[in-house]
């Protein structure tokens, strides 16, 4: 299978762990925000459901490389992106926009940024894995 | 909490963190010094888990207790699925692995500890 992208080896797999800790971060926070006070900030709490969800897919799309995952990996990463820039840009334009914070809120800066410079990550290292790109691990031909 | 636990764990992760990193830096795969590292670790966190939820469950302490036990048993699951992941490609970038472990595992401990004391005093 020559067109799977070695997205899940050497570095990738450091990658891979953090957007794995945001998927779980977020996917625990939207669930207890949604069970706990679901009414209280609906828009923010949707919101980190949703973020939630493109980590997830992010996070499995990039340890599972395939002709259909490795797409959708570069299209939820592509969607983190937007949202953090325009989440990031939101809360900082209209703070009463969300009310309570989310993954996203000022550019992820309650996560230590992690958020806002994660996708750019991403990207680069979808990028440097793309067929015929500059891979250059030696040790990667296909083993799982 | 007890907090010279919570202060050991965040202390040995963080060493976890940096030992990690030497590997990597030296091209050397994870070995007995990591996983026994790793080992100790787990053993921390599971002793926080048992004290943090009997804890909650003894006392009447205005907690959220879901997040809490959510916190720590996130905690402790975490450790040995990214171990787990790291050995999966004995690479530096599968040890670079434990260094991202190393540099989270402070990140639940302090979190753990915010949910505990939610007035942050």
């Amino acid at each position: 299978m020559p067109e799977v992208q070695a997205t899940n080896k050497g570095w990738g797999r450091a990658l891979i762990l953090v957007y794995a800790v945001f998927a779980f971060s977020a996917l625990g926070r939207s669930s207890t925000q949604l069970v706990q006070k679901a009414d209280e900030a609906p828009l923010a709490y949707g919101l980190s459901a949703f973020a939630a969800v493109v980590y997830a897919v992010a996070t499995f799309c990039l340890a599972r490389p395939g002709r259909r995952t490795t797409p959708l990996a570069w299209a939820a990463v592509l969607v983190e992106l937007a949202g953090v820039l325009v989440v990031g840009t939101l809360t900082v334009v209209d703070p009463e926009l969300f009310p309570d914070d989310t993954v996203w809120s000022e550019f992820g800066s309650g996560y230590g940024w992690v958020p806002a410079v994660l996708p750019l990550l991403g990207l680069a290292w979808l990028w440097h894995t793309r067929p015929g790109g500059a891979q250059r691990n030696a040790d990667s031909p296909v083993s799982a | 909490m007890i907090d010279p636990l919570q202060t050991v764990l965040i202390v040995l992760s963080l060493l976890f963190a940096a030992v990690a990193a030497v590997h990597v830096a030296l091209d050397r795969p994870t070995g007995g010094l990591l996983l026994g590292i790793a080992a100790l670790l787990e053993l921390g966190l599971l002793a926080q888990a048992i004290i943090g939820i009997g804890q909650l469950v003894s006392g009447d302490r205005d907690v959220n207790g879901a997040v809490f036990v959510g916190y720590l048993l996130g905690a402790l699951v975490f450790l040995p699925l990214a171990t787990l992941w790291a050995l999966g490609e004995r690479t530096r970038g599968g040890t670079a692995v434990l260094v991202v472990a190393g540099l989270v595992l402070p990140v639940l401990v302090v979190r753990t500890q915010q949910v505990w004391t939610p007035s942050g005093a």
